[in-house]
């Protein structure tokens, strides 16, 4: 009894086993295909590196070939240029740029000098930011003056110094089409 | 017991979306790079004037001593005057500044001051004048000497590295009576050096 159970469900499991094979097998309606390219998607690019070293200049626009060895006297105005190049690709591409000091360490009295924080343009104009992509690199110039003031009286400040530190520049992308961006 | 569970779970699941959420809102960054560059460091020049007198054996000293003050020089000419007669020293001032671009200077001798020496009364028959020089030995000639104006007496300009002369001349008059034979009186004159040229003039 138990064994003819037995035969009966491994029966059964065969039956049911050829159906799905035979089913398989004749399957068949109408089907059809396409193939589309969606393409290929290229990253665009943001980058701002120095290629060249800074340049200062006085007050009548000659060059100073090394500021370390300058002796700055009341009256002289120092101007600092730095320019970096700005890498900016990609359809929605935009990006804010910024310079800062960092790090000055001022010897002076503050009232006998004025130094201004780094200014940017592009081709001589201010930068407005934010800046958009562009095919080619953008020359972007930081400008920073010194002025030793002429009002300084007496002996004072002989010999102090000004270390600038460093000025770095920040390139940030922002996200286009957003409220109040490009 | 079962309510009590279910808030625990809803409080836990609900500190865990809003730690999610603040994490999420820190780590939102686009694109961005820096570049950094060192301008370098600024110095300012010295300002240093000294004054040599033309006498030998006068000493050398800087407008401005170490402490901050003043430095005199002693030109103290050592001639006896006779009435009528004249004595004369000079000082050479030079621009010792280390400014890179152009550092002029200009120097002003103020009006002297006259002292009798121990109350004497020889001040008052002495003159001093005055003349600026190119050089030391110019001082010895007499013409070209003048009273000091209020104004004082004011140099050319002294690029780095120049130098000027102020001569000075002490007369005792030929009216001085004998009652001052003997007297002595100390001059002195103020000497001022300023910077000029870089952006206005001397």
């Amino acid at each position: 009894m138990k064994n003819s159970t037995l035969i009966k469900g491994t029966a059964a499991i065969a039956v049911g086993a050829a159906l799905l094979l035979g089913g398989g097998g004749t399957l068949a309606a109408w089907n059809a295909e396409a193939t589309a390219a969606p393409g290929t998607i290229v990253a665009g690019d943001l980058n701002v590196v120095k290629t060249a070293a800074g340049v200062w200049k006085d007050r009548a626009g000659t060059t100073i070939n090394n500021i370390g060895s300058y002796k700055a006297v009341p009256g002289d105005k120092l101007t600092f240029t730095q320019e970096v190049d700005v890498t900016l690709t990609g359809d929605k591409m935009a990006a804010s740029i910024v310079a800062e000091g960092v790090g000055a360490s001022n010897g002076f009295n503050p009232a006998s000098v004025s130094v201004s924080a780094p200014a940017l343009s592009v081709g001589g104009v201010a930068v407005t930011n934010n800046l958009g992509p562009n095919a080619a690199v953008q020359k972007v110039t930081a400008t920073v003056t010194f002025e030793f003031l002429s009002t300084t009286t007496g002996r004072t400040d002989v010999t102090k110094s000004y270390d600038f530190g460093n000025v770095k520049f920040t390139l940030q992308q922002v996200v286009a089409g957003q409220a109040g961006l490009l | 017991m079962r309510i009590r569970r279910t808030l625990q779970a809803a409080a836990l699941i609900a500190a865990a979306v809003l730690l999610g959420l603040l994490t999420v809102q820190g780590t939102y960054a686009l694109w961005n790079a820096s570049a950094l560059t060192a301008p370098g460091t600024v110095s300012a020049a010295s300002f240093d004037v000294a004054m040599t007198s033309t006498l030998a054996g006068q000493a050398t000293s800087n407008m401005t001593l170490p402490s901050g003050q003043s430095a005199n020089l002693n030109l103290g000419p050592t001639t006896a005057l006779q009435p009528g007669d004249s004595v004369q020293a000079g000082v050479v001032v030079t621009n010792n500044s280390d400014a890179t671009g152009t550092f002029n200077t200009s120097t002003t001798a103020g009006q002297p001051v006259l002292a009798n020496a121990s109350g004497g009364g020889l001040a008052q028959y002495l003159a001093v004048t005055a003349k600026t020089a190119a050089t030391a030995a110019q001082c010895d000639v007499t013409t070209g000497y003048a009273a000091i104006s209020a104004a004082g007496l004011t140099s050319p300009p002294v690029a780095k590295g120049g130098a000027t002369v102020f001569c000075f001349r002490v007369s005792l008059s030929p009216a001085a009576p004998s009652s001052v034979k003997g007297q002595a009186v100390n001059i002195t004159l103020p000497m001022t050096a300023r910077q000029c040229g870089v952006s206005g003039v001397c």
